[in-house]
């Protein structure tokens, strides 16, 4: 009787020519995320859910934590729901990590920027940033993908050492439920780092959406003006907050109406979507509404401080009667 | 004659290698934690030699190179040369309705496998790669799909269909199927070796109580009705399944909960069942603890495992009009007495008399624990699917032979 523990190389039976990675196939083991917001959240624990790596940055460490307590609180709220079991979620919450170094996105396959920021100068130049940042620390084939769609990755690459590596990769938020992305190459991406990041994509089950590089592509470019034309209806008198949500759910089928979607994606935001498709376009449709502006400035912006059209508790849970 | 035998999970490999002459297991393992960091192979040798293989196995061919690397390595190994294995069989969890017996494998038994997938998701795959590894490494050697449905394609349409639209059955093949079919057949058939008894004129009802369960009604050698359905879920209450529930429920919560599809299913196959109702534990040893400690809801859960039991043992007398043999195996069956006692005490109005003395104590071993004169025979006996696997391979390669003389 004996028991041993030994390396099991030496013990193949078939000297390969090739790895065992079949060709064409591409392996993801580590995703990088630049920037934990909601989306950056989502998409930590879709990728985690799947058994890959996530490494994220943030900027402070109160960040890091507020994150992995948003991403816990989540899954937390799929265990409620049925959807996940508690040891499910160790094994999740296991495989990420928050850091505030890049240095640390070494070994990444593909790096995801989804970083939320206040004006269209600014986004561009810090993105620029980050991308170089980026570049320092991780391999020449690792991708790096940018979430915006209204700022063009041919510019925000435009800088880099490896420009062919960049591609949009717009993921809708919830990340993780929303079966589309959308996949934009800039003038410089190439076929491989395309392809690369389809197969990234299908590995969470989602369709491609494979789109020519232009502000705001499909997604942005349709719901922004959607609720900008709900915020006229409304300012003009037309009909009620609620009744011009329930037409649009109910008439169309929408899960969520025009306002509850602008809450849930932040009204900051959508007002600087305008203005970058505003700009790039000329066309007055993009001009972002006066009420949308005047509840930017008074930090009604949905969500996320609890106040937009609609008024939520800590939880992001609508509150009924919450005008 | 040298058989393997694999068992193919998402992430795992069984496997035996043995000896058909003299019924012995030469060797027997598992590779685990296929395609993560720290993947490993453990090999039992007949002789008590074990080794654990640690290092990357990143899919599921790899893993078996690994096996058949250690069968015929120098240090660990049963065999000299990847040659002497004559054939190998595979657990293959759904055959649909295509197949009724097991199957020599060739491009055309593959292709209905894979038309399978559908009906099995999450366990055809990880069994066809098994057969595709096998076909490359070893392409010379015959290899058998053991189904696990198989048995079960004798039940009569009546015990099969769902009455739910016929439109539906014929689009999607939505109908019981049944499952752990190699181990009702094998326990049941045993059961008669050991009493002496005529297979073909029995009837048995078999429960195979383990992480999964499900009970059987064999008449006169034939599934004619079993507990699980088109899915594993349906039938027993089981570790963290719910078996049979209200459809009116489902919808319920799925209305009220906000659930989707995906939710609806791990409620019903992960949150359920034993556990669901303890909070306890899925763990039948650890809830039976819990309730002798006076855990009210712990109890609560024994009480419904066994009654769901008693409520289909009675069902399949009455389906068979009669019962002759009851068989107890699985992990609870073959070692939980309490379950066996308190089901079988409620058959005594059949002519069953139980033996509590034979019961007491009696863990994985073939025993009858019902008394002499009793007129239904109540057995424990061990289920030994990779066996089975290994004799329905020999079965068939000797049958092909035949047909080639």
């Amino acid at each position: 009787m004996s028991y041993t523990v030994e390396p099991i190389e030496g013990y193949g039976i078939k000297r390969r020519e090739q790895p065992l990675v079949k060709k064409n196939r591409y392996e993801f083991t580590k995703v990088g995320i630049v920037g934990c917001g909601i989306l950056g959240q989502e998409i930590s624990r879709m990728v985690s859910s799947h058994g890959i790596e996530v490494t994220f940055v943030e900027i402070t460490e109160e960040k890091i934590h507020q994150a992995l307590n948003s991403i816990s609180t989540d899954l937390d709220g799929m265990i409620e729901k049925w959807g996940m079991t508690f040891s499910e979620k160790r094994a999740i919450m296991s495989r990420i990590k928050g850091t505030m170094n890049y240095e640390d996105l070494a070994g990444a396959d593909i790096v995801i920027e989804s970083v939320k920021s206040r004006s269209r100068e600014s986004s561009v130049d810090l993105r620029k940033r980050i991308f170089r940042e980026v570049e320092k620390y991780i391999s020449p084939d690792t991708i790096i993908a940018t979430n915006s769609t209204t700022l063009v990755i041919t510019e925000m690459s435009s800088e880099l050492e490896y420009p062919e590596r960049c591609v949009s990769l717009h993921f809708l938020s919830p990340a993780d439920k929303i079966p589309i992305v959308e996949i934009a190459r800039g003038l410089h991406t190439s076929d491989m780092t395309y392809e690369k990041v389809c197969q990234f994509a299908r590995l969470f089950e989602k369709k491609v959406v494979a789109v020519v590089e232009s502000p705001g592509i499909i997604s942005t470019r349709l719901i922004a003006p959607l609720i900008n034309e709900a915020c006229e209806i409304l300012m003009e008198g037309v009909g009620k907050l609620e009744d011009i949500d329930d037409t649009m759910k109910m008439g169309f089928g929408f899960p969520l109406g025009p306002f509850e979607v602008a809450d849930k994606i932040g009204l900051d935001t959508i007002v600087r979507w305008l203005d970058n498709l505003y700009k790039e376009f000329g066309d007055l449709k993009y001009k972002a509404s006066p009420l949308l502006k005047k509840m930017v400035r008074a930090n009604h912006l949905g969500r996320e401080t609890q106040k937009g059209f609609y008024r939520y508790n800590e939880d992001g849970k609508k509150l009924t009667d919450s005008k | 004659m040298i058989v393997l035998v694999l068992n193919a999970g998402s992430s795992s490999i069984k496997y035996q290698l043995y000896d058909i002459a003299t019924g012995e297991v030469l060797a027997k393992g598992l590779v685990d934690k296929i395609g993560m960091g720290d993947s490993s192979l453990t090999n039992k040798r007949v002789d008590g030699d074990e080794v654990k293989l640690e290092g990357e196995i990143i899919d599921h061919q790899a893993g078996i190179e690994y096996v058949l690397g250690v069968l015929i390595s120098q240090k660990h190994g049963s065999i000299k040369a990847l040659e002497e294995i004559d054939a190998v069989g595979h657990r293959v969890v759904h055959g649909g309705e295509s197949f009724h017996s097991s199957a020599m494998i060739n491009d055309k038994i593959i292709k209905k496998i894979e038309e399978c997938v559908s009906l099995a998701p999450l366990h055809n795959p990880p069994n066809l790669k098994g057969i595709y590894a096998i076909t490359e490494l070893l392409p010379d050697t015959p290899q058998v799909a053991v189904f696990d449905t198989a048995f079960h394609q004798t039940m009569p349409k009546q015990a099969y269909m769902y009455a739910i639209p016929y439109s539906l059955y014929k689009k999607y093949g939505l109908r019981r199927y049944g499952f752990h079919g190699t181990s009702h057949h094998y326990v049941s058939r045993k059961a008669c070796e050991m009493l002496g008894l005529d297979y073909q004129k029995q009837k048995i009802i078999t429960c195979h109580l383990g992480n999964g369960a499900s009970i059987t009604a064999i008449k006169h050698g034939k599934s004619v009705d079993t507990s699980m359905g088109l899915t594993p879920v349906e039938g027993m209450i089981m570790g963290t399944r719910s078996g049979d529930l209200d459809l009116g429920v489902l919808t319920y919560i799925i209305d009220k909960e906000e659930l989707n599809v995906k939710e609806a299913n791990t409620l019903i196959n992960k949150h359920s069942g034993i556990l669901g109702i303890s909070g306890v534990s899925s763990d039948m040893r650890e809830v039976e603890r819990a309730a002798e400690d006076g855990n009210n809801r712990a109890q609560l859960a024994l009480e419904m495992y066994d009654y769901r039991i008693i409520k289909y043992i009675g069902s399949y007398a009455a389906a068979m009009s009669g019962v002759d043999i009851i068989v107890f195996t699985g992990g609870i069956g073959e070692n939980a007495e309490r379950v066996r006692e308190s089901v079988c005490k409620r058959f005594g109005y059949l002519g069953l008399e139980f033996d509590q003395e034979k019961n007491r104590g009696l863990r994985s071993k073939e025993a009858v624990i019902s008394t002499s004169d009793s007129k239904v025979k109540v057995m424990v006996v061990p289920t030994n699917e990779e066996l089975v696997i290994a004799e329905e391979t020999v079965k068939v390669l000797e049958a092909a032979k035949l047909r080639k003389n």
